[in-house]
């Protein structure tokens, strides 16, 4: 265990040494630190989200459009690769920093209670609402993503057929006819749209979380806030599985 | 009302040390009644159980009032029972069916260490306060009471921090063990009031990293906290303690 928080904590003894850094680190070891590194790496990913989407949603204006945008994202060549660095990172670093806090969580409170109720009314899931199961929908959203890039970036999704997306070459180059391979594989499209539900849960706590991590709490402010989180968690992910739903029509 | 009489069943935890196995024992206790308070109650068992030649249930009470934050009971999974704004002491049998079984446990976090049956070590949180929660005065003469003006709604802010009887609540019912809610109300406090702008960045980043030190859990926003604080302390200030241990991280000139 000390062994495995030593070699995690390598990235911060490293960044450390960058001139100005200092007490940005210093801030991530304590759980405050944590906590606000957590919004705001997981409101980086609603904003890589936010744009994939709308990338995406040119599913629906036929195989022309979106080959045609997936052609110009290709085109930005390295600048393409740099920003799946950022992404990646971001991913490591939210993740790491679930692992963190979520295993300082567990030590605070290593014998449980017999009996626990809660005093709050309207909860939306069971025992603690969605931040109880922000580890569990973080898996599969994590989960998701391997499959995903299996899938869609390396073209190796299991059982899927390419061959409507293959050039004279055998290289599965056309995207829209893999997206729609994809998605009208039906355990494919199952996975998915878990998947998306979980995001949807993770999100409609993560986002009012982040505002409140983030000290954004004021109560002229709150209910149009919370609302605003809300919609949009559902909408993400609503936007996401409207491109299942429209893969399982559009199958021929 | 029918009856003003319980007949009840009392699962509580007995535990003789700090470092020993515990468990719960059942008790039967008889004709409460409804008036009684739930620390009441308890005097009543423990009347019968050294009538009985057995060891009286250890619990925490001084105040009775619901002032001084001792009577620290986990009563049916509920931090001082079931009612919101109400401590353990404030909590009347009426709130109980004839026939119930009531369980009671100690808070159950790994800072708050149980010393015997449910009475648990809230020394981290006294800790915590040493390490900022004050303000230093040299002290003269004392002031001109008006010498110093606070705007009224900073005063009734401060206030609804100031609160905070220091009960750990907000600790035994969060899933976290977090002690954030109890933090944030004494660094709010002081940090909502000219007395207390001397000391205010370090004091957030002293409070925050005994907090840390003492092991307590991080904050996931369930405000659960806020739900089961008998002094219905905000979580607004869990927002404000965040705005001032940023600001006092990356921007105090120290
Ligand atoms: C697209 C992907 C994701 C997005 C957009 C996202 C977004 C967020 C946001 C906005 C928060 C709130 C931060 C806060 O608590 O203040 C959060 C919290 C969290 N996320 Fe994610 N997340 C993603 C993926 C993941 C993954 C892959 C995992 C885990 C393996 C994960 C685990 C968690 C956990 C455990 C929390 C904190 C729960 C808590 O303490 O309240 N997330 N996420
Ligand atoms: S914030 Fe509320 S629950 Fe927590 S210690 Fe203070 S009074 Fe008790
Ligand atoms: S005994 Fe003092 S608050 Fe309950």
């Amino acid at each position: 265990m000390n062994a495995l928080l030593r070699v995690l904590s390598l990235p911060a003894v490293f960044l450390s040494k960058i001139p100005g850094l200092a007490p940005v680190v210093r801030a991530c070891s304590t759980s405050v630190g944590q906590k606000f590194l957590m919004a705001i790496t997981g409101l980086s990913l609603i904003g890589f989200l936010v744009v994939h989407l709308a990338g995406n949603l040119q599913l629906f204006a036929g195989e022309a459009v979106f080959n045609a945008y997936a052609e110009k994202l290709h085109s930005l060549g390295p600048l393409l690769g740099i920003a799946e660095v950022g992404l990646f990172a971001t991913f490591a670093a939210h993740i790491g920093l679930a692992i963190s806090t979520a295993s300082m969580n567990k030590l605070a409170r290593k014998s449980s209670y017999a009996l626990k109720e809660t005093k709050q009314g309207l909860f939306i899931l069971p025992a603690g609402g969605a931040s109880s199961w922000m580890m569990v929908t973080g898996l599969l959203i994590f989960g998701f993503l391997v499959i995903h890039i299996m899938d869609l970036k390396l073209k190796k999704g299991f059982g899927v057929d390419y061959t409507a997306a293959m050039n004279a070459d055998n290289e599965a180059v056309n995207s829209f006819q893999a997206v729609k391979a994809v998605l009208s594989h039906p355990v494919h499209a199952g996975i998915y749209f878990v998947c998306l539900i979980a995001l949807g849960i993770h999100l409609s706590h993560g986002i009012r979380s982040a505002l409140q991590t983030l000290g954004l709490h004021h109560k002229n402010w709150n209910f149009a806030l919370r609302t605003l989180g809300f919609v949009m968690a559902w909408g993400i992910a609503g936007g996401f599985i409207s491109l299942i739903v429209w893969a399982l029509g559009s199958k021929s | 009302m029918s009856s003003d009489l319980l007949n009840l069943t009392l699962r509580v935890w007995r535990q003789a040390a700090p470092n020993q196995p515990g468990e719960f024992r059942d008790y039967r206790l008889n004709g409460v009644s409804t008036h009684m308070s739930f620390l009441e109650m308890l005097d009543v068992l423990n009347e019968q159980l050294i009538a009985q030649g057995e060891v009286p249930v250890a619990f925490d009470h001084d105040c009775r009032e619901g002032i001084c934050g001792m009577c620290s009971l986990m009563i049916n999974g509920q931090a001082h029972g079931p009612d919101r704004g109400t401590t353990s002491c404030q909590l009347h049998m009426r709130r109980f069916r004839n026939g119930e079984t009531i369980t009671i446990e100690p808070w159950r976090a790994d800072p708050f260490p149980v010393i015997r049956d449910l009475v648990v070590n809230r020394s981290a949180f006294d800790r915590i306060i040493q390490a900022g929660g004050f303000v230093s005065v040299n002290t003269g003469n004392a002031p001109d009471g008006n010498s110093v003006p606070v705007p009224g709604v900073r005063q009734e802010m401060a206030m609804d921090a100031a609160a905070c009887i220091g009960c750990g609540a907000c600790v035994a019912a969060c899933k976290n063990a977090s002690a954030m809610l109890f933090v944030s109300a004494k660094v709010s406090q002081l940090s909502i009031l000219p007395q207390g702008q001397p000391e205010r960045a370090n004091r957030v980043l002293n409070m925050v990293a005994q907090m840390d030190k003492e092991g307590f859990g991080s904050c996931t926003n369930t405000s659960e906290c806020e739900a089961a604080c008998p002094a219905e302390v905000s979580v607004a200030h869990i927002a404000r303690l965040n705005r001032e241990y940023m600001k006092a991280m990356l921007f105090a000139d120290h």
